[in-house]
């Protein structure tokens, strides 16, 4: 086509420019490009291309969804919200100031493994209400400065806990480290104690890359006030996987942080017993501690999200291809049914201008009384259109008398 | 030599020179066709005496028509860019952004503003020097212009450096022409352009005359004469010019091409001089060996440079309401803003102790005074939110109409026309769109809608009308009436030739010579009348000879009254006659096929070859003496020539509008006066234009005193037109009628069809004529603007009760009287108009209104009525109209009614008309320029309008609308989705994607695709575009682009957001992979901000009709660019660091992608699913019923067009092939009133204009001077 098309193009070009050789033919070369011709597929969104899009959604998210949600509840978690437990009862009225004393702050709670729960097991803590992702907070950390050691002075963008009064820079400086997490557990069933363990928490990427093998914590929660946790200033901050997890810093107020993993299986109906050292302030904002222990499946933790989020779609585009294909059956529309334009003295206007509907194509037929209307236009328009026809005919009284559509 | 050529500049508004530019004229900005007012004062020039002229100083030869060069190239660009709002917006964010309030980088805001004032300084660096002409002019002396780009700023130099002759110490010296100064006498070479304005001073002619090709000018091939004044016709030798110290007292520089002022003050002799003596720059000298001439005017003072055009560009309706919609988000903006700020002041407290809040803190996080804190929240909102002014969209927007308007208006082969090699041109791309919402055409009729293809028809001669032919009005009206007209053989007589469709065999081949022609003689015709009258009966033969002898006045009335001049070999087959407008040539083109062969002029004597009764058939060469012009113009409405026979009768020939040769007959001849009037009425209703034509016998005694007061008034300095008129009038007076002339005015091609089109499409179309309400109606048939079924209200002046009291001719009565008429004219058939609307199936309605009622319908009183009715009405013809109320009445519906109005002409008269409209169309090709140097499109043939509107301005409409939508649409998305995040961050804007995610999102990972859908997108093919015109009402409704519309994209946005923010962060709340790792911050972000940008992309992909591989290539190569670029910037950046492959180990990944991209379009698709099942648009219908065929047929029928040529296209296209000689001025209509008299001056210039022309010959006749060599 195109070849063609070319050389017959050529052709008229030669006879505009036979009569004048000399004269410059300002003709504009042919290309699909400038005579916007661009070979293109041109899709329509059909009744049928809608129902069947939303077949092929349902297909496909409703198996993606179940399998989701298997994956999911799979999973096996327990959560045990302790802020308030951990405070001795006499306390409770004034947490803040029993989390700021130096009262003994370990706390003992259990927990029940409803269902038996595959090693590892992965500990977590979550806290509420704290937010990890305030700007004052995100920006205040040096990431040159967890990096390599000789970047140690690096710390403009950790103000206030930049540098130890007299003392140097802070190593890790800024607000996140500062705040560290310091709850610790420690776990045991029937008097025996489950080893924690805290290697391999963080994601690989931080451990090799942003946290460097050579730099070691310097004047750390030095300061006037202790933010949280204290680190041992012997182990390079590439080892200190609990700073790794908590400077990570979570999307949302509401974040759950890898403490360790528990290497060994617990089985349904075990009682844990927890020991830990509520030390973590979240009393101030009124943030709740909550420990996690949870399995996870191909899928990871515990979250249904996902898998109704891929069924809910994948059911409601199901409902919608029935949908539109009852509504295709009973109330199609007219141009999907006949090829109107070829109708003998269809002229379109009518038909754009107004009838988008059945009571449009009676219009037409008023400006158009010429149109046979007998079996040949009922066979373009379907049988349906008769009835609705039919229907409309009393406020067409008029037309009737006028025997312009008695026919019908 | 450099060929090429100072082009007038385009039509973008530029100020380019203002700054250089000191002359006393108020302003640059002038446009052609409208004369600048001139700057008082004279200017003194000493010619050839540098000293004398230094302490005025004048300007330089040299030229620059680049917008920049080199150094002020940046600042000004940059300037020009800040002139936009969005770039100043950006820029402030941009330094917003420096500042410690802002969450994010400055790059965020720097880099996409720097990318979009880069593209923008290079587009307009591309568009300064290599330039598409905007203008015609120049085309045709552009040698090197192969293709219609020039180098501006090369150009500018090779001509500021071509060396031209300057008289310096007695020698010719080579002078680069930017050395040029104002008082040189210099000299050009044949074929060589002139540098400057000149004086005219010598030529190597006989008789200082000097051939001069204007092209540049005006368009026009012709040779038009210039001739020196007769006291400097000596100085042309080196060491003679050198003694030539005269003083040249002129005119200020102005635009006006066609006038000039001045006198020349020599030898203590004040000499007058005229356009006659100047020689412009850009015309050049044909066959003069050299001329010597003295520079008036340099560089930019130049006439043809002052007449650079600055249109004042218009921007497009949608752009405007672009603008509401800019201002719309901003006020969003500053809710979001407000929302975000007041919340941070309300959540910032000290208990956030990990905040650190408590020690000495920034103001804007300082808990203690919670006002400050919003307050530079609010700020820092500010340059968070940014992004949702789409920065990219108008560099978008002007990149896709460029293309647009280059590429394919441009080189749209469905509007080329082959017979005038002219394709379409888009001079402005700014108003692409607004050719897809146009309701109203206002259309000129001669040439537009018509040919302005003059042919001679028919005549009337002393009462008899001569001519069988019949013209196609008169078919199409017997075909109405349902009468069989044959077409009547041509008999052998038949002459058909350019300007000639004439057959009587009463008149040709010499047969008028025993044409007895008795009617005529009953009527007091000629000198011997009288005495026929007496003696009828007796002498036969007398009669015979009185009848013979008034047909000979009417043909020598055609041979010599008028100002063509004859080229090429003095044969009747091979002469072409180059005249003013076409109607002339027509006239002497019949005149030679009656005998009466015009083939030579001097600047004094018409030679006409004749084939005199007297001497039985023998040919003899007659030359006829012209003392005197006086010349067309608009106020006048008719030409008359002085001249002298060979056996000294002195006669003066008019021919001109009926009402004018009429009020100017003498007494008595009411039969013929009748007779003749009712010939005229006949021609008019045929369609056809008529001209009377009149002589007057003068005593040399009558004519010598006459003569002297034309002398006089020919050499007075102020005000010389009018008083030229005023002796006009004198002379012009007791004429006797011989006859009229009709010639027909042939319709364009295409025309009815394309106005039937148009009609589907919901276009009104208006004629605005000069015609007479006849002619213009019948025009309107022809053309189906009107027809038999369809109301006519006719508000014509021409009643008798107007007429009555016109006859009193008391001013104050006739204009209250006229008014009061009108007024109760329109308020009947507005009544009229609203009884027919309110029954359902009333006939349509059209309204025909002449000029002088229109002028008091404008009135301000009268305005609703007229436009109420006139919206009302179908079809509308306004005839008799002056180029001011065709402006007038456009203006009237573009701001009246707030229709998008598009004005289509091609001649002078049109251009205020063009430039008063949303859209002017220009029509280019045969005619001349000046209504396309005012348009903002030039087509060659009314029926391009169909493609010009029904297509590209259609699919730009849809195009832009899309892309406007969609830019508002993604930004909003985007920015909504920091919105949601701003609200679990305790309102302190930190930011939620990474600073280049966000930079780049508008620039990289969003920008190409909608631009391609910009250039490509297609509903429907162009031709069903065109087989359903009623697609384009869509346009004229604006349905792409109404709040509603724009509403939709929002909810769309909205949820889109939503999906985004909730589905992302609620499903990465719990460990994401086997090993129970957690994610953070930057990792969730940058799973959103994927989401996001294939989401963006693939929804542009669901709005798109057509989708080509280009489709796939920028969708796909954004979402692509988006992965190549976190993979790389993840491995360098330590926010991010290693985000991506965090990411992309985990199985939550993969399932989020293909989850919330499908979960955001779902509800685009359901909409849009739901709308094309029950809400359909009209193009999808189309779509549907004819989505199984191929869209190629398109090509098959512009084949046909090209290859097929019709018999009558074939003609025409023999025509084209002819040299170009129509002129510029449309149908320079003899008896219609409404073309303005730009260029009657120039007329004159053929015969001699100076009355002292005429005393000379006595004493000079044809002493041919012998040029002497230096």
């Amino acid at each position: 086509m195109s070849s063609h098309t070319a050389s017959s193009s050529n052709g008229g070009n030669g006879s505009g420019d036979s009569g004048v050789p000399k004269r410059n033919s300002k003709r504009p070369k042919y290309s699909k490009f400038t005579q916007q011709e661009l070979p293109a597929c041109k899709p329509i969104l059909t009744p049928r291309w809608v129902v069947s899009a939303f077949l092929l959604v349902a297909i496909v998210f409703i198996p993606i969804g179940i399998a989701c949600l298997i994956g999911s509840r799979d999973v096996v978690e327990v959560v045990e919200r302790y802020e308030t437990k951990c405070i001795p009862v006499l306390n409770r009225t004034d947490k803040v100031q029993f989390i700021q004393s130096a009262a003994d702050k370990t706390c003992r709670i259990s927990m029940t493994i409803p269902k038996r729960m595959k090693q590892p097991i992965y500990v977590y803590y979550q806290l509420d209400n704290f937010y990890q992702n305030h700007r004052r907070y995100v920006k205040s950390r040096s990431d040159e400065q967890l990096k390599s050691a000789s970047k140690e002075n690096d710390t403009s963008a950790c103000k206030p806990e930049d540098i130890a009064n007299g003392r140097g820079a802070i190593v890790p400086c800024g607000l996140i480290a500062w705040s560290l997490f310091n709850d610790t557990y420690s776990f045991s069933r029937q008097n025996q104690s489950l080893t924690v363990n805290k290697m391999g928490i963080a994601w690989k990427s931080d451990k090799q890359k942003r946290f460097g093998k050579n730099v070691f914590p310097k004047n750390f929660q030095g300061g006037g006030l202790v933010g949280g946790a204290t680190l041992n200033e012997s182990i390079p901050l590439s080892e200190q996987e609990d700073l790794m997890v908590w400077m990570r810093t979570a999307a949302l107020p509401t974040f759950r942080k890898l403490y360790g993993k528990i290497e060994v299986d617990l089985e349904e109906k075990e009682v844990i017993n927890v020991t830990l050292m509520n030390y973590y302030n979240t009393y101030s904002f009124n943030g709740k501690k909550k420990l996690v222990l949870s399995t996870t499946s191909w899928i990871g933790g515990r979250n249904d999200f996902l898998g109704i989020a891929y069924l809910t779609v994948g059911m409601i585009c199901f409902a919608l291809s029935m949908g539109f294909t009852i509504v295709y059956f009973v109330k199609p529309r007219l141009a999907f049914y006949g090829d109107l334009a070829t109708l003998p003295s269809y002229h379109g206007t009518e038909v754009l201008d107004r009838t988008k509907n059945v009571h449009g194509i009676l219009l037409m037929f008023k400006a158009h009384p010429s149109l046979p209307i007998g079996t040949e236009a009922l066979h373009h328009f379907g049988t349906s259109l008769l009835i609705v026809t039919l229907m409309s005919m009393e406020c067409l009284k008029h037309d009737i008398d006028s025997g312009r559509i008695l026919m019908v | 030599m450099s060929g090429g050529w100072e082009r007038l500049r385009g039509s973008r508004s530029r100020t380019t020179h203002d700054s250089s530019f000191h002359t006393p004229a108020p302003s640059r900005t002038v446009t052609l066709g409208r004369v600048q007012p001139q700057a008082p004062g004279h200017r003194t020039i000493y010619c050839n005496d540098r000293e004398a002229n230094l302490p005025v100083r004048f300007k330089g030869n040299s030229i620059s028509t680049t917008k920049y060069n080199f150094l002020t190239f940046l600042p000004k660009g940059l300037f020009e860019q800040f002139r936009r709002v969005a770039n100043c917006y950006f820029l402030l964010i941009s330094i917003l952004s420096m500042t410690p309030i802002s969450p994010v980088n400055p790059v965020t805001n720097v880099v996409p503003l720097s990318l979009v004032l880069l593209v923008s300084l290079i587009k307009e660096a591309f568009e300064d020097w290599v330039s598409v002409i905007h203008g015609c002019i120049g085309l045709q002396a552009l040698p090197f212009d192969s293709s219609f780009a020039i180098k501006r700023f090369q150009n500018d130099m090779v001509i500021n450096n071509t060396l031209i002759d300057v008289l310096q110490n007695e020698k010719w010296v080579a002078l680069p022409w930017k050395k040029l100064q104002v008082g040189d006498i210099i000299r050009v070479k044949q074929d060589a352009f002139f540098p400057a304005d000149l004086l005219f001073l010598a030529s190597t002619n006989a008789d200082g005359v000097c051939y001069i090709e204007t092209a540049n000018l005006d368009g026009e091939t012709n040779l038009k004469i210039r001739k020196a004044l007769e006291r400097t016709w000596d100085y042309l030798t080196p060491d003679k010019a050198t003694e030539f110290k005269g003083e040249i007292q002129c005119e200020q520089p102005n635009n006006s091409l066609y006038t000039f002022t001045g006198n020349l003050i020599f030898q203590k002799q004040t000499l007058p001089l005229s356009p006659n003596q100047i020689l412009l720059r850009g015309c050049s000298l044909r066959n003069t060996e050299y001329i010597v001439g003295a520079v008036i005017f340099t560089g930019h003072e130049t006439k043809v440079m002052m007449n650079s055009m600055n249109v004042p560009s218009k921007r497009s309706t949608l752009e405007r309401k672009l603008d509401k919609l800019i201002l719309a988000l901003f006020a969003t903006l500053f809710i979001m803003c407000l929302i975000g700020a007041i919340g941070s002041g309300i959540f910032i407290n000290r208990k956030y102790y990990y905040l650190s809040l408590d020690k000495a803190v920034a103001t804007e996080f300082n808990p203690s005074n919670r006002f400050a804190v919003a307050a530079l929240t609010l700020f820092t909102l500010i340059t968070l939110y940014s992004t949702i002014i789409p920065i990219s969209l108008y560099v978008s927007i002007e990149m896709i109409k460029f293309i647009q308007s280059t590429q394919f208006i441009n080189k749209d082969l469905h509007m080329y026309h082959a017979e005038t090699n002219t394709p379409a041109l888009a001079r402005t791309s700014n108003l692409n769109e607004e050719l897809g919402q146009v309701e109203y055409i206002f259309s000129d009729k001669t040439g537009t809608l018509t040919r302005n293809l003059m042919e001679f028809f028919k005549c009337s001669i002393g009462g008899e009308v001569y001519g069988s032919g019949v013209t196609e009005i008169e078919l199409g009206g017997a075909q109405r009436n349902g009468i069989k007209v044959q077409e009547v053989r041509k008999s052998s007589t038949a002459i058909h030739e350019k300007g000639f469709n004439f057959d009587d065999h009463r008149l040709m081949r010499g047969a008028w010579r025993n044409e007895p022609n008795f009617d005529t003689c009953k009527d007091r015709a000629f000198v011997l009348s009288i005495f026929i009258r007496n003696y009828l009966l007796k002498t036969v033969l007398l009669v015979l000879v009185a009848g013979t002898l008034i047909i000979m006045e009417f043909f020598r009335c055609l041979a010599i009254c008028h100002t063509v001049l004859p080229e090429g070999d003095e044969s009747p087959e091979k002469i072409t006659y180059q005249a003013a407008s076409p109607d002339e040539a027509a006239l002497v083109t019949a005149a030679k096929n009656f005998g009466f062969f015009f083939y030579r002029r001097t600047p004094t004597m018409i030679h006409v070859r004749e084939s005199h009764v007297e001497k039985m058939g023998k040919i003899q060469d007659v030359a006829y003496e012209i003392l005197n012009v006086l010349e067309f113009n608009s106020t006048r409405k008719r030409q008359s020539v002085v001249c002298r026979y060979p056996n000294g009768r002195l006669v003066l020939y008019c021919k001109g509008a009926d009402t004018v040769i009429y009020e100017r007959l003498a007494g008595g001849n009411d039969d013929l006066k009748k007779v003749t009037r009712a010939h005229l009425e006949q021609f008019g209703s045929a369609g056809l234009r008529t001209l009377c034509l009149a002589y007057r016998d003068l005593s040399p005694d009558t004519y010598e005193s006459w003569n002297e007061k034309f002398i006089q008034a020919k050499s007075s300095l102020r005000d010389r037109e009018k008083k030229l008129d005023e002796v006009a009038e004198l002379v012009e007076r007791d004429l006797i009628l011989i006859g009229s002339t009709a010639i027909e005015d042939k319709l364009q091609e295409g025309v009815p069809a394309c106005i039937e089109t148009l009609f589907r499409a919901g276009i009104k179309v208006w004629v605005l004529t000069g015609d007479k309400m006849e002619t213009a109606i019948n025009i309107a048939y022809a053309c189906n603007l009107i027809n038999n079924d369809m109301k006519q209200f006719i508000i014509s002046s021409e009643t008798d009760a107007i007429r009555e009291v016109e006859n009193r001719g008391d001013q104050v009565e006739i204009a209250r009287f006229i008014k009061e008429e009108v007024k109760k004219e329109l308020k009947k058939c507005l009544e009229e108009a609203q009884h027919y609307l309110r029954t359902v199936s009333g006939p349509k309605l059209a309204l025909v209104i002449d000029g002088k009622c229109l002028m008091y319908a404008l009135d301000p009183t009268l305005r609703v009525m007229l436009l109420n009715l006139s919206l009302n009405c179908h079809s509308v013809v306004c005839c008799r109209v002056s180029p001011l109320q065709k402006a007038q009445v456009t203006s009237l519906v573009k701001k009246g009614a707030r229709k998008i109005t598009l004005s289509i002409g091609d001649g002078a008269n049109d251009v205020s008309m063009i430039q008063a409209a949303h859209i002017g169309v220009g029509i280019s090709g045969l005619e001349g320029m000046q209504a396309v140097m005012a348009s903002d499109f030039a087509i060659a043939q009314f029926r391009f309008l169909t493609d010009l509107l029904l297509v590209h301005g259609r699919w730009s409409y849809l195009r832009i609308c899309k892309v406007i939508t969609y830019f508002f649409y993604k930004n909003l998305t985007f920015t909504l989705t920091q919105f949601w995040f701003t609200f679990q961050t305790g309102f302190s804007g930190q930011r939620f994607y990474d600073d280049w995610f966000q930079s780049l999102y508008n620039v990289i990972f969003t920008a190409l695709p909608v631009i391609i859908v910009g250039l490509f997108d297609k509903d429907v093919s162009a031709s069903l575009s065109k087989k359903y015109p009623e697609l384009y009402k869509e346009g004229i409704r604006n349905v792409f682009f109404k709040w509603r519309v724009v509403i939709t994209w929002a909810w769309s946005s909205v949820y889109q957001s939503l999906v985004f923010y909730h589905f992302v962060t609620t499903s990465s709340a719990s460990g994401k992979n086997s090993s129970g790792k957690i994610f953070g911050l930057w990792d969730v972000s940058t799973m959103a901000f994927t989401c996001v940008v294939i989401t963006v992309n693939l929804r542009l992909l669901m709005m798109c009709n057509s989708i080509t591989r280009w489709h796939y290539i920028s969708v796909g190569g954004s979402i692509l660019a988006w992965f190549l670029f976190i993979f790389v910037y993840s491995v360098l950046r330590e926010n991010v660091f290693f985000v991506i492959f965090v990411l992309m180990s985990t199985i939550y990944f993969y399932l989020s992608v293909l989850l919330v991209p499908i979960v955001a379009l779902l509800g685009d698709f359901i909409y849009q699913g739901i709308q094309r099942c029950f809400f359909p648009y009209d193009y999808q219908i189309i779509q549907e019923i004819h989505r199984h065929e191929p869209d190629d047929n398109t090509r098959a029928g512009l084949l046909d067009v090209g290859s097929q040529l019709t018999p009558q296209e074939e003609r025409s296209y023999a025509i084209s092939q002819l040299p170009r000689e129509l002129s510029k001025h449309t149908g320079f209509a003899f008896d219609s009133p409404g073309y303005e008299s730009f260029f009657a001056a120039q007329l004159g210039v053929y015969a001699p204009q100076k009355a002292w022309d005429v005393a000379r010959r006595a004493s000079m006749k044809s002493k041919p001077k012998t040029p002497k060599r230096n």
